[in-house]
């Protein structure tokens, strides 16, 4: 176990490697002049020549590019080209709001889904599996920015429940923290849930046609134990590594939904750096949600391992 | 694998406990940074359109920016409401006959927010700063020879050549701030600056909020604020709905189409006050046939700057023909086109144009922009012209009017002052933002002399000419000047709305 573990940290390293790279030559295709960006409107040649080589932008590329690295394996991404902070301690500040936000989310997402898709699956073509089959057509196809209007307008706005955007950690006000994520997170949370609800229904309709599961109701077994007990254990190993997935990429920040809230979440804060041509910030930004996809993508197959004896890991 | 069933019937009901939770604490969010918490005057919040690059007066150009600084920092001089400059750290200025030394006389006692006192030596740094290592405003600086504090109550700034604008350069806005230089060569200015401000910069959220608390050391009068905190809401009718629960009290980013209703009183006070901006559509005359005036003067005739007005602001704007708007003192009154399709196809004749094609380049950094291009190729369409529009982001398009990729662009010009603000750098032909390539020798020479020009009656003169030359010869095809539209609470007293978009919140108080 702990040789496999090793070995995938040594591959994650490779990975992330390449992940720099890529984004690193990415950017340098991507159009847009940083410097002007950063003067706005009005400055002289010599104050743009200037700015240009305080941020090292007029050194060749590949010495920007191995200086980089070499900072990065010492956990120094760089400085911030707009506000001359370090990316480390930025991205790093950002990463509670956003990692509340994706718990919250899937948690929330989990809870809807688990039941309707189950339900849905053992009343295979009744109505309510017609209802719940509508729900996540409706969940998947509607854009989550109006989701996230609809629901400010009607929570914060007409009802006045829940403030319309704002953040306030977990660790200074937890009553705050709540009344601040449930729109943010529910919105999430309802796409999150439509997409899983119609994996949770295939999965759990495939198992219910299964040998084992035939043989259980044989024996007589009430429809329930057969379900919770042969149906729901079998079919959720596959939806374990949706969720993860759904999760992991949650984790990359959900821009638009934190665009929307004022949420300062690692989403919000990629999409400034984008606008801002911001790329220390943007390859900051990235690198940490590679090496969270591969944390996940580690964990997952340990958990395979627990869940199903069948798996062995090595 | 009985882990799976409790571990699931655990986390269920956690989520229930969360929702069970969230129904009991929502009616009791709205004093959260609200006007609750602190003494007697209260924490005004304030709801601005994005975030900060960081705080460092001297080096960002971010408006976000400035709507925090223009409360943490002094400049030298500042412009009043109607712009004129008036007295601030400086409180009097004394000219040479020669018109080349200005000795500015320093108020006294003044502190910075530590505590720390400010003198001369503090100025001349600030400056020698912007010049030295060529910062932003260092063109503010052109005409400066050098900065000297003979004592602490004094600057003397020597110039190369007479300035007359040279108190909207030095004070005209908070990019020329006097700083600490402790506090920049320490770093700590990037997220907590020291100003001299009536406020200080107490707490920086990243991507979240700004707060200010009142500085004790402030030597004008004592703000009435306890503090103010901003907070970044992107979302217009987001914002707006924070204004109206409360938990915002001042914000100037409202969705536009909804301001017409909003300032018809009710439940909040919405004020659109004109600005000094202006928007224009220019030609670019480095390409054919854009290089003939007639093909420029066609496509003025063509427009119809009410409907693109109407289309791009919703109103919320003045459509002027020159750059200065009405109520300026250096405004001059011109306005040689109307809409008129059949003068425009006239004129395209003339020049031996037909079926011509013209890339737009707009940007959606500025939605009035894209708004505007609808109409304008509408309006073009008619006089034969079609207009290919191209929506680009702001940096890409920053990058294509450089490179002079484009036949026509849209975009405006924010916070000007002083008429040279206006003309110089636009339509000058050695001018750093003369990306149209205006090229007309009356027009650089009156600009040259205007620049030192120390009699106010023979500059504006000037100026004027300048004005009726630029329109003429449609090196921008101005539009309009927007209005400044903010929103606040009734609760919310003593603030006023100024053209420069300037927001001052020193004489602001909030009743309970």
């Amino acid at each position: 176990m702990s040789r496999f573990i090793l070995r995938r940290l040594l591959q994650s390293a490779v990975v992330l490697l390449g992940v720099t790279l890529v984004v690193f030559l990415l950017l340098q295709l991507v159009p847009g002049d940083p410097v002007r960006v950063a003067l706005g409107t009005r400055f002289d040649p010599q104050t743009y020549e200037a700015l240009r080589s305080r941020a090292g932008l007029d050194r060749p590329l590949l010495t920007q590019y191995l200086s980089y690295v070499g900072h990065a394996l010492t956990g120094d991404l760089g400085v911030s080209f707009r506000s001359g902070q370090p990316v480390t301690t930025i991205v790093l500040e950002r990463l509670p709001a956003t990692l509340s936000l994706a718990l919250t989310a899937v948690l929330i997402a989990v809870l809807i889904a688990l039941p309707l898709g189950v339900l849905a699956a053992v009343r295979n073509g009744s109505a309510l599996d017609h209802a719940v089959r509508v729900f996540s057509q409706f969940g998947v196809s509607v854009p989550d920015f109006w989701m996230g209007i609809m629901g400010i307008l009607l929570f914060a706005g007409v009802l006045g429940w829940l403030p319309p955007s704002g953040y306030v950690a977990l660790t200074d006000d937890p009553a705050g923290w709540l009344s601040h994520v449930l729109l943010p997170a529910a919105t999430i949370g309802l796409v999150t849930a439509s997409i899983l609800t119609r994996f949770i229904r295939s999965s759990v309709l495939e198992v219910l046609s299964a040998d084992h599961v035939r043989t259980a109701e044989a024996k007589g077994l009430r429809g329930r134990v057969v379900v919770l007990r042969h149906v729901l254990r079998n079919a959720l190993i596959p939806v374990v590594t949706v969720v993860a997935v759904q999760l992991a990429s949650l984790l990359g920040g959900v821009i638009v939904v934190e665009v929307l809230f004022a949420w300062p979440g690692i989403g919000r804060l990629t999409y400034d750096a984008v606008q801002a041509r911001d790329y220390p910030v943007l390859q900051g930004a990235v690198l940490l949600v590679a090496a969270l996809f591969l944390v996940m993508n580690l964990l997952v197959d340990i958990l395979y391992a627990r869940l199903d004896p069948r798996i062995r890991v090595r | 694998m009985s882990g799976i069933g409790s571990r699931l019937a655990g986390a269920t009901l956690a989520v229930v406990l969360v929702a069970v939770g969230g129904c009991s604490a929502g009616k009791g969010v709205d004093v959260d940074g609200g006007g609750a918490a602190g003494g007697a005057g209260g924490v005004l919040t304030a709801a601005i359109g994005g975030e900060p690059d960081q705080l460092d007066p001297h080096k960002t150009s971010a408006y976000y920016s400035f709507e925090v600084l223009e409360n943490v920092y002094d400049t030298l001089v500042e412009p009043d409401e109607n712009l004129q400059m008036k007295p601030a750290l400086a409180t009097g200025w004394k000219t040479s006959d020669d018109q080349l030394t200005w000795t500015f006389t320093l108020r006294e006692g003044v502190k910075f927010s530590d505590g720390s006192p400010l003198t001369s030596q503090d100025v001349k740094y600030s400056f020698d700063r912007i010049i030295g290592e060529k910062l932003n405003n260092a063109y503010r600086f052109a005409s400066v020879k050098s900065v000297t504090a003979p004592d602490p109550a004094t600057v003397v700034v020597t110039l190369n050549a007479p300035t007359p604008n040279l108190l909207a350069n030095l004070g005209g806005f908070k990019g020329v701030a006097i700083v600490q230089k402790s506090n920049i060569t320490s770093g700590a200015v990037k997220t907590k600056p020291v100003g001299s401000g009536p406020f200080a910069v107490s707490a920086y959220t990243s991507g979240d909020s700004i707060k200010l608390v009142r500085n004790d050391n402030y030597w004008g009068d004592k703000p009435k604020l306890d503090g103010v905190t901003f907070t970044f809401v992107k979302d217009p009718t987001v914002a707006l709905q924070n204004l109206r629960g409360g938990e915002v009290q001042w914000t100037d980013n409202l969705p536009p189409q909804q301001v017409p209703s909003l300032s018809d009183g009710g439940e909040l006070e919405v004020r659109t006050t004109p600005s000094s901006d202006y928007w224009y559509l220019t030609l670019n005359q480095a390409r054919k046939p854009y290089d003939d005036v007639n093909v420029r003067r066609a496509v003025a005739f063509a427009l119809d700057p009410a409907a693109i007005t109407k289309a791009a602001k919703f109103g919320l704007a003045t459509p002027n023909q020159t750059a200065i708007p009405k109520g300026s003192a250096w405004y001059y009154e011109y306005a040689p086109y109307r809409h008129d399709p059949g003068q425009a196809k006239q004129l395209l004749g003339r020049a031996g144009v037909t079926g011509l094609t013209m890339e737009l380049m707009v940007t959606s950094e500025y939605p009035e922009t894209v708004s505007a291009a609808q109409v304008i190729a509408a309006q073009l369409k008619e006089v034969g012209i079609t207009v290919r529009i191209r929506t680009l982001d702001f940096a890409q398009w920053l990058d294509e009017q450089a490179k002079g990729n484009f036949d026509a662009f849209m975009l405006g010009w924010l916070g000007n002052i002083d008429p040279d603000e206006f003309y110089y750098a636009q339509h000058h032909s050695g001018g750093t933002f003369n990306f149209q390539k205006y090229r007309n020798p009356a027009v650089d020479k009156l600009l040259d002399q205007a620049r030192t020009e120390t009699d106010q009656a023979a500059r504006k003169q000037a100026y004027d000419q300048v004005a009726k030359q630029v329109v003429d010869d449609v090196s921008y095809l101005y539009l309009y000047n927007p209005d400044v539209v903010q929103g606040w609470s009734k609760k919310v007293t003593g603030y006023q709305a100024r053209t420069d978009r300037a927001i001052r919140f020193r004489d602001v108080a909030l009743a309970k």
